[in-house]
C-alpha cells in the first residue's frame, strides 16, 4: 500500500531558503552533482519512491547533517533544525518499512549506490557540505512527486 | 595577436532575473571603464562537466544575455558567468550563484476573467505558462510545473470600499448575494506553498 507522511516542507524549504547562497558558496565544485548527476531523482518509478526516500533521509541523518557544522551561528542553528524535521520524518518512513509499504527496488538500490559513491569520491566535509547544498534538489522531487 | 591581461576590473552583480522561467543573465559594468567595454558569457549546468559559450552573447556591449534556451530544463541547475574585455585588457570571469529555475523565477499574476448576472460574479482563473522557444512549441501551464498552486481572490465593492478576500485551489469562483447595479473589482494572485512562490495581484 502506499506510504503517506506528514513532513514540514514549507518550514525545511524556509530554514533552507534562509542559507541557501551561505551553503552553497562553500562548495566550488561545479562539475559534480551528489544528487542529480549522471542520474536524476526524477527519473525514479514511482513504486520505488518510498525507498529512495527512507534512504535519501538516512543519508542526510547519518553522513550530511553533522559534517556540516560553520563558523556562523545562524546556520548552525538552521541546519540543526532541518536535521530535526529529518529525523523525525526518517522515524516515520521507518514505520511505513515495517509494514512492509516501501519496497526497495533494484532501480532505486542502484540509485542510492551511485549517490553514496558521488559522496564518498570527495573528503567527507566537502561531501556533506556539498549534499547539503543540494537540498532542494531533494525537496524539489519530493514535492513535484506528491 | 596580442597577449591579454586580466587587469580590467570585473563585471558586477552577475545574476539571473527570472519571470515565469524566462531566464535573462544581468551584470552591472565594471566601475570606472566608461563607453567600449564588450562581454562575453558562458554557462554550465550544476553537475556536469563543462562550461558551454554562449555564441549570440560575445562581444556584446549589452548587459544582458537571455539564456532561456540553455536553461529550459527545470529540473536541473545552473551557472552562468560573464567576462568583460576593453583595449586589450579583460577582466575575471565573473560567475553567478547556483541558480535553480523552480525557486529562483517569478511568477506573473494570474488572468482573470469575470461574467456576471444581476446578484453574482463569476470569475476564471488562468495560470501563465511556463517561458517557450516559439509560439509552435507546445505550451506549459505553470500549473503543471507548480502543482500545488493556490489562488488569492479579492472582490472589492468600489461604492462601500468593503472587500472580500477567498482563498481557492481550483481555477474557478462564484460570489454571490451581490448588489445589483453596483460595480465589483475583481483581483488574483497566485500563490505556491512550498517552495513559496507569491505572484504580484492583477490589475
Amino acid at each position: 500500500g502506499a506510504c503517506r507522511v506528514s513532513m514540514s516542507m514549507r518550514e525545511i524549504r524556509a530554514g533552507f531558503t534562509a542559507i541557501k547562497t551561505n551553503i552553497q558558496s562553500r562548495d566550488p565544485i561545479r562539475t559534480l552533482s551528489i544528487l542529480s548527476h549522471p542520474h536524476s531523482l526524477h527519473k525514479v518509478k514511482s513504486s520505488d519512491r518510498c525507498c529512495i526516500t527512507y534512504q535519501l533521509f538516512t543519508f542526510y541523518v547519518d553522513k550530511v547533517f553533522k559534517h556540516c557544522r560553520t563558523e556562523d551561528l545562524f546556520v548552525n542553528r538552521k541546519i540543526s533544525s532541518i536535521a530535526n524535521s529529518f529525523l523525525s520524518t526518517r522515524r516515520k518512513l521507518g514505520q511505513c518499512r515495517e509494514h512492509n509499504n516501501c519496497v526497495c527496488g533494484e532501480e532505486s538500490t542502484e540509485k542510492f549506490k551511485q549517490i553514496l559513491a558521488n559522496y564518498e569520491g570527495l573528503n567527507v566535509t566537502s561531501a556533506a557540505m556539498k549534499s547539503l547544498g543540494e537540498l532542494d534538489i531533494l525537496l524539489d522531487w519530493m514535492e513535484k512527486s506528491r | 595577436s596580442g597577449e591579454l591581461y586580466c587587469s580590467l576590473p570585473n563585471p558586477r552583480n552577475v545574476h539571473f532575473e527570472s519571470i515565469n522561467m524566462k531566464n535573462v543573465l544581468h551584470w552591472s559594468a565594471p566601475e570606472g571603464t566608461g563607453d567600449g567595454v564588450l562581454y562575453k558569457v558562458k554557462y554550465a549546468v550544476y553537475g556536469v562537466g563543462k562550461w558551454i559559450r554562449k555564441p549570440e552573447c560575445r562581444n556584446i556591449n549589452r548587459t544582458w544575455c537571455d539564456l532561456s534556451s540553455e536553461t529550459s530544463e527545470h529540473e536541473e541547475q545552473y551557472y552562468a558567468s560573464v567576462k568583460a574585455f576593453l583595449k586589450g585588457a579583460c577582466s575575471d570571469w565573473m560567475e553567478t550563484t547556483r541558480f535553480n529555475p523552480l525557486t529562483d523565477t517569478k511568477i506573473d499574476p494570474p488572468m482573470v476573467s469575470v461574467s456576471s448576472t444581476d446578484r453574482s460574479i463569476s470569475i476564471v482563473l488562468t495560470a501563465p505558462e511556463k517561458w517557450k522557444r516559439s509560439p509552435e512549441e507546445e505550451s506549459v501551464s505553470l500549473l503543471q510545473v507548480y502543482p500545488g498552486i493556490q489562488y488569492n481572490v479579492s472582490v472589492l465593492n468600489k461604492k462601500t470600499k468593503k472587500r472580500w478576500f477567498f482563498s481557492i485551489s481550483n481555477n474557478t469562483l462564484v460570489v454571490p448575494w451581490l448588489e445589483p447595479g453596483t460595480a465589483y473589482c475583481v483581483s488574483a494572485q497566485i500563490h505556491v506553498p512550498t517552495p513559496v512562490l507569491d505572484s504580484g495581484f492583477s490589475k
